[in-house]
């Protein structure tokens, strides 16, 4: 799925204040690439990927996904967007603690309107794919962190998006877990073919995983890499 | 999502906060459980009325009285006025029987009597009815015993409110009228031992010899009044009755016509009535009649109108009842409405409550592909299954408080030496609609909440701790 950014602009209104977070950024995402996004706290990585994967609209500019322009989506459209074209990973993991690693992935599914009794082969076959086929019936609260993230995955995958954004994904784990979820995320992209929109701090991974590496400064992309990959 | 999804996620999330959840269908439980058991008295009480009406054919009687003395019809005798219409005399009673829609018509023909039986004597009325009254409630539908074979048969049918006055009741009744022991004042004794046991009425006649041997010997006779007593035999035994009885029959024995105008009788109902007798011929004070059906009464009665009477039909106290059951029906339902009301604002506060703790979660389900729309259901089949589980315990509730009701009642009814009555009456609509009103007010309580948590901020959900 390619996506083109035109002269995104975001501002948030906090109080009477107006704050702007991206200042026109512009970018192209080819089907099938990897691109990650790096930058400082505060540079407006994580802005953009919101707005990207719609939860967020922009002030100005256009996202165009797979052809269609998020900026003139209802929030209906959107949230079909995020239903169906776009698998989203946070950095917290966002798994809903009450529910089983198995059933916070049939929830995205019910949404998706998967039927009932597909739902839960189709998780499973999910949860073993991204190597937690053991931990189907454990809380979150009785997952470590990469397999906590590992099942945000899954259930990012559960209705078969085109891109997967992942915003900072490996940001609560250590080094040795955190390279696992980056090889687990490039595997996805290599063998799926899907797009992989990476926000993150780890420079080095990035360069490592990526077909590409903005870095974003002040809400502008200051610098465009194009790394050797497959090295690590 | 379908909406077994959404039932399943209702449900886990009032378990997830089982107090809460529990505390707030209570509110509802109480609200409905209030409603119910006042409309279930409400309509109880209506029920007895128009079954009562129903059962002694009060939609289809009617009363003929003369002009300006309608109130006789009533038992209170106000004599006669000057604008009085005709009197009704056997012509009359003729002219009404060819009325259409009328099957029944007869005089009323009553008066006070002393009946003994044993050792024991009760003052109470003679009533007098024609045979054709046989196929007419209530003596279609006779307890126990026989209907008059002939006109002038030397029979009784007594009440067994007179029963009681002398000192019995009947035994095989007793589980039905007395629900277990009657007082301790009735002696119960079986149905076969009262039927055919012989009874003296005894009228009181003025002794004409008596009077003019008084005058006679210059003294002012000190009892001038004699007694005339006639033997008849108990052929059936008529139910208590609740008070619905037509006018006609609430004497305590009724008797067949010829056998009543064979008895010498003064007509003392009233000193009115003896004043009106010493001023010339009065005919009967009223007719009863019976029309076919229901249907049959307005007609019937503007085409008796029409000759020059007056009628009253019981049926039009039951206007006036169902008027009154209007307004009583409207207060009970306003202070369970109330209930109701206070208990949908603590779901409102309560959904509410949730949804700020759940902002993560709801920002979560959107990040995940969760519509507008599959938010707010969830949040709404939240808020009816508060209403359809507080609804069904609600009803459970109002059912309980109804029967706790009746015991007392019947407590009060049975010191006071009545039979039992069931006061309350809890139909099928009551409960499905007071689970349906529950549900819909629970559903308007979760409207507001539910379009809030719809409306959630994704990005700003996700941040929020």
């Amino acid at each position: 799925m390619t996506v083109s950014v035109v002269d995104l602009r975001k501002t948030y209104a906090r109080g009477a204040v107006p704050v702007p977070v991206l200042h026109g950024v512009t970018f192209d995402v080819a089907d099938g690439e990897f691109l990650s996004i790096v930058g400082r706290s505060g540079s407006g990585k994580s802005t953009l990927l919101n707005l990207v994967g719609g939860l967020d609209t922009p002030t100005g500019g256009r996202i165009v996904v797979g052809g269609r322009d998020l900026s003139r989506m209802t929030r209906a459209g959107l949230a079909l967007h995020r239903r169906h074209t776009v698998g989203i990973v946070f950095q917290s993991w966002n798994l809903l603690a009450s529910r089983t690693a198995i059933e916070n992935v049939t929830l995205a599914l019910a949404f998706g309107g998967v039927r009932r009794r597909d739902r839960v082969p189709r998780a499973a076959g999910l949860l073993e794919s991204v190597g937690l086929g053991h931990r189907l019936t454990h809380r979150p609260s009785e997952l470590s962190g990469g397999e906590s993230q590992r099942v945000a995955i899954a259930r990012a995958l559960a209705n078969d998006p085109s891109m997967l954004l992942a915003d900072e994904p490996t940001g609560n784990l250590d080094s040795g877990t955190a390279a696992e979820i980056v090889a687990l995320l490039r595997s996805l992209n290599e063998e799926r073919g899907l797009s992989v929109i990476m926000v993150t701090h780890d420079e080095p991974a990035a360069r490592d995983t990526s077909n590409r590496v903005l870095r974003l400064h002040d809400g502008r992309i200051v610098e465009e890499l194009r790394p050797e990959r497959g090295s690590g | 999502m379908t909406f077994g999804d959404l039932f399943y996620l209702a449900v886990e999330n009032l378990w997830r906060t089982k107090l809460r959840s529990a505390l707030t269908t209570l509110g509802v439980v109480i609200g409905v459980g209030m409603l119910v058991s006042m409309i279930s008295f409400a309509t109880g009480v209506q029920r007895n009325v128009t079954e009562g009406f129903k059962e002694n054919d009060l939609f289809t009687s009617l009363e003929v009285v003369q002009k300006g003395r309608e109130a006789t019809a009533l038992g209170a005798a106000v004599g006669a006025r000057e604008d009085a219409g005709p009197v009704i005399d056997d012509s009359v009673l003729e002219r009404v029987l060819t009325v259409p829609g009328i099957v029944l018509a007869y005089p009323e023909v009553r008066f006070p009597a002393t009946v003994r039986m044993g050792d024991r004597e009760a003052r109470t009325s003679i009533q007098a009815v024609p045979l054709a009254v046989g196929q007419h409630r209530p003596f279609d539908t006779l307890a126990h015993g026989r209907f008059f074979n002939d006109e002038s048969e030397a029979a009784a049918i007594v009440g067994e409110r007179l029963l009681s006055e002398l000192g019995l009741c009947v035994k095989e009744d007793v589980p039905r009228t007395w629900q277990g022991t009657p007082p301790a004042s009735l002696r119960a004794v079986p149905v076969d031992s009262i039927l055919g046991r012989s009874i003296e009425v005894a009228v009181p006649v003025i002794d004409a010899q008596r009077v003019v041997s008084g005058m006679m010997s210059g003294r002012i006779p000190d009892a001038p009044f004699g007694e005339h007593v006639t033997r008849l035999t108990i052929v059936a035994i008529r139910e208590g009755g609740q008070g619905f009885e037509p006018d006609a029959i609430a004497g305590g024995v009724v008797v067949p016509m010829g056998t009543a105008l064979r008895m010498p009788r003064l007509d003392l109902t009233s000193v009115w009535a003896a004043l009106d007798a010493a001023r010339g011929p009065t005919g009967y004070p009223a007719l009863h009649a019976r029309v076919r059906n229901a249907d049959d009464l307005e007609p019937a009665r503007s085409a008796i109108e029409a000759m020059g009477f007056s009628v009253v039909a019981l049926a039009d106290q039951l206007k006036e009842f169902r008027r009154s059951f209007l307004i009583i029906d409207a207060l009970l339902g306003a202070i369970g409405v109330v209930a109701i009301v206070i208990a949908a604002l603590g779901i409102v506060n309560t959904m509410v409550t949730s949804i700020l703790e759940r902002t993560r979660e709801i920002g979560v389900m959107k990040a995940v592909g969760g519509g507008e729309g599959d938010i707010m259901r969830i949040f709404f089949v939240e808020a009816g299954a508060i209403g359809v589980i507080g609804g069904a315990f609600g009803v459970a509730l109002g059912w309980a408080v109804t029967r706790v009701g009746n015991v007392v009642v019947n407590h009060y009814l049975r010191r006071e030496g009545l039979p039992p009555a069931d006061l309350f009456d809890m139909p099928v609509w009551l409960v499905l609609g007071a689970v349906a009103f529950s549900l819909v007010v629970t559903l308007v309580a979760g409207l507001y909440p539910a379009l809030r948590a719809a409306r959630v901020d994704p990005v700003a959900a996700l941040r929020h701790e």
